[in-house]
């Protein structure tokens, strides 16, 4: 079984020769993840070469001009996006068209009717898109030697493998929660992104981790703006088995203003924490007051599971 | 961006949705102008980005020059559920015979775009839909489908309007969709779309936008010039926009701790921290702005930010919360004493560090010995402290 990718996937990013590109493919390589083709256009035939683990030399990696191309030449069937907003939609569109099948959208600011139409067609050929605007996807090394992958920005060395599972729509109190869990340990960590339409929701993330027998309880962190933590939480109730715990962010968020995310926005009336809250506890999920206290909820329950 | 309806009315108007005529006028002198061109009985309108602006007094009727100015000069100054008055539009009185609701907008949850129409215009759509769902249609716009005239033809049928003005509803719902495609708006919303005219005469009647409110998407601004045209009349907040000009998310609120932090989710929570520790405390500190520094910010920007918190008068105390994951304390620390070094601190200070180059980060602070500066272990703990201190230094200034 495994979680939103499969073991061994090769993954290419486009924007690889950009500054984040950069930065990210070099840590993505030394978390073991395996990255085979950049994609740029303008770069073609030329490659790039990374260092490896323990100063034990470098990697080259050759850049192709398009997704297709990168995944004939590599069997490529994931890519990671760090293309700037305006060139976004077609980054999107030429991945889905090559058919790869997952796509994690880092860039922020990407228009929602760009976003909008590329995560209908990804819908429809069964393509899964996580973000835009998220910090990606990390599973852990198992220990039965499947090893994880990292897919994105969320760095290494916070947590291991562990029985739970982590969904949220911000970056940092991913990292937080992470840290908040450390010593319990996580299958696999997503960031589903802030924007108002994201590829993957905060319940299609729940039903990957109730479909995946290692994970045994899941932390969701949502924000203001939007019902989907609703949606998410009234799923949870109907059809899931494991546990779930969930933190909300923005309760001191005046109306009407965008708290740094495009979606994080309480508007006429809608889509505030407290509701938020209130909605999650009427149909049976504890919500945290702070990351830490979320936290304490999550090992009380997998304390009286323990002892049960 | 949410626009005011004067500039909402442009945009429809350029999609060939009839509006009635109108003037956007910003003193009483250019108000009495534009009624003696508009004709009486006119409409003065406060231009506000806030709904409920009618009940809260901020529509009046006039039927002379005399009455137009001195309605004017009651709206013109008004705060309208704290939302200052840009200037108000004085419009066409229309003979209205009958109101619909039309609006298109994004459906975050669906993931496409939403028609919302009821016969029932005029008052808050929600409400109508609270007390009358029925009356209130609802149709999907695939978001790879295109939408044609045959399209909103059926659609315009089957959403409520009455047989004798489907044909003019489905030009009016294809418009709105064109100008909702082309302006990379979020909500277009037409309440009300009114039936005007002389009701014994059937070939006077048309449909027209009488009030409307778009929502533009800020993400799509570069494919716009920026919405340059669309600026707000209103100065913004000199601290936002200086937080601005640095590419930082700033939003400034009414407390006394100033909160930075790396991003949006972490600055959100610790504003939570902050209002949970005021009650605790039963002090009323609350946060008194929301800044993220974002992804991988250099000593520069962290400096920058403090810099803009502190300046503001209001500030008791600042509270910096940073996870370092692409972040580095370190640089977040060498910041702060840059921005203290600069600014000569006096108030207080409040740093939690924890993730990427934390020790090393909290090391410099250390060695620098600045009293003002506070350290603390967890989130919870610096939030409690930076209330303190906020509520002590508001004490004192007594």
């Amino acid at each position: 079984m495994s979680l939103f990718i499969a073991p061994h996937t090769p993954v290419i990013v486009q924007g690889m020769t950009g500054r984040q590109g950069m930065t990210h493919t070099a840590r993505m390589l030394l978390a073991g993840t395996p990255i085979v083709a950049g994609v740029n256009p303008r770069k073609a035939g030329t490659s790039v070469a990374f260092p490896l683990a323990d100063e034990a030399g470098t990697i080259d990696i050759p850049v192709f001009a398009g997704c297709a191309q990168a995944k004939q030449a590599t069997g490529a069937n994931a890519s990671v996006i760090f293309v700037p907003p305006s060139f976004a939609k077609d980054a999107m569109l030429e991945a889905i068209e090559a058919g790869i099948a997952l796509i994690v959208v880092i860039t922020e600011g990407i228009p929602v009717a760009d976003t909008a139409y590329c995560v209908e067609l990804a819908l429809r050929k069964g393509i899964r898109i996580i973000g835009p605007n998220c910090p990606g996807l990390m599973t852990l090394d198992r220990p039965d030697g499947q090893p994880g992958a990292n897919l994105g920005i969320i760095p290494e060395g916070i947590v291991g493998y562990g029985p739970l599972g982590l969904v949220s729509k911000s970056g940092t109190l991913t990292y937080q929660m992470m840290g908040e869990l450390s010593d319990i340990g996580f299958t696999a960590c997503i960031g589903v992104g802030g924007d108002p339409i994201v590829g993957t929701t905060l319940q299609e993330a729940l039903e990957v981790f109730e479909a995946d027998d290692a994970t045994k309880a899941v932390v969701m962190i949502g924000e203001i703006g939007g019902n989907a933590e609703q949606d998410a939480a009234d799923w949870a109730t109907q059809h899931m088995t494991k546990p779930v715990v969930a933190y909300i962010a923005g309760f001191t968020a005046p109306e009407g203003k965008q708290m740094g995310h495009a979606g994080a926005i309480v508007s006429g009336g809608k889509g505030t924490a407290q509701a938020k809250k209130e909605h999650l506890e009427a149909v049976g999920i504890k919500v945290g007051r702070t990351p830490g206290q979320t936290a304490q909820i999550m090992r009380d329950i997998l304390d009286g599971a323990a002892r049960r | 961006m949410d626009l005011y309806e004067y500039q909402a009315r442009q945009l429809l108007e350029e999609h060939g949705i009839a509006t009635p005529r109108a003037i956007f006028a910003q003193n009483s002198h250019e108000v009495a102008q534009a009624a003696d061109d508009i004709g009486y009985p006119c409409v003065i309108k406060a231009q506000v980005k806030i709904g409920h602006r009618g009940q809260a007094g901020g529509v009046k009727l006039a039927k002379d020059r005399d009455e137009a100015i001195v309605n004017s000069e009651q709206i013109l100054p008004m705060s309208i559920h704290g939302h200052k008055t840009s200037g108000v539009l004085v419009a066409e009185a229309k003979n209205i015979l009958h109101e619909y609701y039309l609006s298109i907008s994004l459906d975050r949850a669906s993931r496409d775009f939403d028609v919302l129409a009821t016969a029932n215009g005029g008052t808050e759509v929600e409400q109508v839909a609270k007390e009358h769902p029925e009356a209130v249609k609802r149709l999907h716009i695939d978001a790879l489908e295109d939408f044609d005239l045959a399209a909103a033809h059926k659609m315009a049928a089957s959403i409520g309007f009455y047989h004798a003005d489907v044909d003019q509803a489905a030009t009016i719902l294809l418009n709105m969709w064109r100008c909702f495609k082309d302006s990379d708006a979020t909500l277009v919303e037409i309440n009300p779309l009114a039936k005007i005219g002389d009701p014994d005469d059937e070939s006077s009647k048309s449909l027209c936008a009488l009030d409307a409110k778009i929502s533009l998407d800020d993400n799509a601004a570069f494919r716009h010039d920026g919405w340059k045209r669309f600026v707000d009349p209103i100065l913004p907040d000199p601290f936002e926009s200086r937080a601005r000009q640095h590419g930082l998310h700033y939003v400034h609120l009414r407390g006394e701790v100033g909160v930075i932090g790396n991003g949006a989710g972490l600055v959100m929570s610790s504003l939570d921290a902050v209002s949970d520790a005021g009650e605790d405390q039963g002090n009323g500190i609350k946060p008194a702005n929301f800044l993220d520094i974002g992804g991988g910010a250099s000593a520069e920007t962290m400096g920058e930010s403090l810099s803009i918190v502190l300046s503001d008068p209001q500030v008791e105390s600042a509270f910096v919360n940073v996870y370092g994951g692409i972040t580095s304390c370190e640089q977040v620390a060498r910041g702060i004493l840059l921005a203290a070094k600069d600014l000569v601190v006096t108030k207080p200070i409040v740093i939690r560090f924890d993730g990427n180059a934390a020790a090393e980060g909290l090391r410099i602070l250390d060695e620098a010995g600045n009293p003002n500066l506070h350290v603390r272990a967890s989130m919870e703990e610096a939030a409690a402290t930076a209330v303190t201190l906020a509520a002590a230094a508001k004490e004192a200034r007594r």
